[in-house]
């Protein structure tokens, strides 16, 4: 567990009021960033590029439950819609390359912007800091290209919602490493900002901001630790890797693969996922081109190699799921796969919950150890 | 079909359907010029009053099999090529008018026709597969010409065709729409449904009515009771399921099970 304190104190604080917001946004597009983040469409927030600071929704909040969202226009907080970071930076479908008939290789040229995601949530970085792990410094052309220049404004959730649980998995509601900027809107219209980068220091030295009273500090420490309470699943990181390592065998996997239909709408949506596919699409003239799409470990297909298949049945596949998220991940990359968003629970459309899922399973093998 | 430069002979069939997956291959455009150069349209009645007798190289088969002429006609088909495509719901799956499969045959055209005793059909309406082999099927009412193309370059190239069978839901997602289903409490059969329509419905707020046919190991009975919980009746359940591909194993095996519940 993070705790806010360890957070608060490890930079400067500063205070300002909503407009500050504003020009913060606007020192992002006069530094030539192309600005993406949250935008209301068809009653859903969605990630996209916007081009002015009120196109953000704020004052909208949502409702978000298993299989279910829906927007509201309530004066309160909106959390993440579907989408991530990730379609940014990992877009869903990707040309590779092209082989000629002469067996050349043409490969394209993408256009690479300075990006800025403006007002993502601290799983939504965190889930970009988990990317980092996976990519490393070999990792995905694309990926690295987009990631080289970003700018990372977040903003800390004064209000996670039913399916949030970054507090569980030490990744929110707060942002503590890997910004540029973080702000909470705290209420009353002030804005509390913090640097997290010397990037976000020269950033916010635009703005006229002043230190923050001790005051305001500590009432954002509380609403951090409130926050805090609230954005938790029923179970903790403490041996989580090894106690699912032996519930290999539990029933709970088998009786969520009667609801579960496979359809991978959780891998899509999970800001860490990163699984592909690769198409072949041959061309009448004899070249062919190699595309790169999402997939992801819910799909049949996705176990399937020649000569045979090692996840057949759904609960095996779901098992995957979760176990790499929670147990294969750390030992890979370092971190847990998961970063607690909840996407996987709010788009569900089976409207399965990964946190019962985990709880359940670690009840089942606590009460096995204890007779 | 690669390494020699004979242009290909292509067929197309129609048996018991509307012609929109016909009409599909005229609507690639360009994608048609392009593909006339490595294929000789030898029998296309929909395109061109053109007889050659055969035998083909690739012969696409849109419709179901539904007359007693139809099942010597497709089996002659069969002889007399080398490579058969069945192409849309109705070859692959036995189409909309398989519907007559879940009722009493005489009541239907009784219902549907004047002079019910003009007629001569089958009691049901069959996919091409019940009657010959099938080297590659292309699903969808009508198919996704793109797919279509496609799988055409694939075995014009010397390739077997390869097009993924996984959820709609994935294509859905890929393509940055919202869930219907979660986002507005609408039942769609997408996440039991194969990709390749390129997520139309739900691209257009609708729900998935299943026309492309069953994903690969789909879960008609999770979705099922899903569809129930979100207040969908049972009855309207059936229908859904019933509507374009009902008659497809896996959703007619759990149909006929799910009924008698
Ligand atoms: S999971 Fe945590 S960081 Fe993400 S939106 Fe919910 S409360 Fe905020
Ligand atoms: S858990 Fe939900 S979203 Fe994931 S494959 Fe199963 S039904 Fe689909
Ligand atoms: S597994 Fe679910 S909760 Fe965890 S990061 Fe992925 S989508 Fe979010
Ligand atoms: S959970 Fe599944 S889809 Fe996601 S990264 Fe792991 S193996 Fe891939
Ligand atoms: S709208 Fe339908 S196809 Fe799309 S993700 Fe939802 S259930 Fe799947």
């Amino acid at each position: 567990m993070i705790f806010a304190d360890q957070v608060l104190f490890r930079g400067s604080v500063y205070s300002g009021v909503e407009d500050d917001l504003k020009s913060l946004f606007n020192v992002a597009v006069s530094r030539g960033y192309r600005v993406i983040g949250p935008k209301l469409v068809n009653s859903v927030i969605r990630l996209e590029q916007l081009n002015d600071f009120n196109e953000i929704p704020y004052g909208y909040g949502d409702k978000q439950a298993p299989g279910y969202y829906r927007v509201v226009n309530n004066g309160g907080r909106f959390r993440h819609g579907p989408d991530s970071p990730k379609r940014f930076l990992y877009p869903p479908e990707l040309l590779l390359f092209i082989i000629r008939p002469d067996l050349s290789v043409e490969y394209p040229r993408f256009e690479f912007y300075k990006t800025a995601f403006f007002g993502i949530k601290p799983c939504d970085l965190a889930a970009i800091n988990v990317m980092d792990g996976v990519q490393g410094e070999l990792g995905d052309e694309y990926y690295r290209k987009v990631r080289e220049n970003l700018l990372l404004i977040v903003e800390n959730c004064v209000e996670p919602g039913d399916t949030c649980f970054c507090a569980t998995m030490g990744t929110g509601p707060f942002a503590f490493k890997g910004f540029d900027v973080a702000y909470t809107r705290v209420g009353s219209g002030v804005v509390i900002f913090q640097p997290g980068s010397d990037l976000g220091v020269d950033i916010l030295s635009e703005l006229s901001l002043r230190p923050a009273e001790d005051e305001q500090v500590d009432f954002l420490r509380n609403l951090m630790l409130d926050a805090s309470k609230k954005a938790r699943a029923e179970f903790t990181l403490e041996n989580l890797p090894e106690t699912l390592e032996m519930g290999l065998d539990s029933e709970v996997y088998r009786k969520i693969a009667e609801r579960c239909f496979g359809c991978a709408n959780c891998n899509m949506v999970c800001p860490t996922c990163f699984c592909f596919d690769v198409i072949d699409e041959p061309e009448l003239d004899g070249s062919a081109k190699r595309i790169r799409i999402w997939d992801g470990c819910h799909s049949y297909s996705y176990a399937q190699v020649a000569g045979g298949h090692f996840r057949k049945s759904l609960y095996a596949r779901y098992r995957h799921w979760v176990l790499h998220k929670f147990v294969y991940w750390i030992r890979q990359f370092g971190t847990f796969g998961c970063v607690g968003c909840g996407r996987c629970i709010t788009w569900c459309p089976a409207g399965i919950d990964l946190r019962q899922v985990v709880r359940d399973v670690v009840k089942e093998v606590e009460t096995r150890c204890r007779r | 079909m690669s390494g020699n430069n004979k242009k290909a002979k292509l067929a197309v069939f129609k048996f018991s359907s509307c012609s929109g997956c016909q009409d599909k291959l005229i609507d690639l455009g360009e994608n048609l010029l392009s593909l006339i150069e490595k294929v000789e349209i030898a029998y296309f009645l929909e395109a061109s009053s053109r007889i050659d007798p055969g035998p083909y190289d690739v012969a696409l088969i849109e419709g179901s099999v539904s007359t007693p002429h139809e099942v010597e006609l497709v089996k002659e088909i069969r002889k007399n090529s080398r490579i058969v495509i069945a192409i849309g719901t109705c070859a692959v799956y036995g189409g909309i008018q398989s519907l007559r499969n879940w009722m009493n045959y005489q009541d239907v055209v009784k219902q549907v026709y004047p002079k019910p005793e003009w007629i001569n059909s089958l009691e049901k309406s069959t996919p091409v597969s019940d009657h010959i082999r099938v080297d590659y099927q292309v699903s969808g009412c009508p198919v996704n010409e793109l797919q279509l193309f496609s799988v055409l370059k694939q075995v014009l190239t010397g390739r077997r065709p390869y097009h993924r069978l996984e959820s709609l839901c994935q294509e859905c997602k890929r393509g940055g729409n919202v869930c219907v289903m979660v986002s507005r409490g609408i039942p769609c059969l997408g996440p039991i449904m194969v990709e390749g329509c390129g997520a139309l419905c739900p691209s257009y707020g609708r729900g998935c009515y299943g026309c492309f046919g069953p994903m690969i190991d789909p879960k008609p009975d999770a979705l099922a009771r899903r569809l129930e919980e979100i207040g969908l009746p049972k009855e309207e359940v059936i229908l859904r399921l019933r509507g374009f591909t009902g008659w497809s194993d896996p959703i007619r095996r759990f149909l006929e099970r799910y009924e008698r519940e």
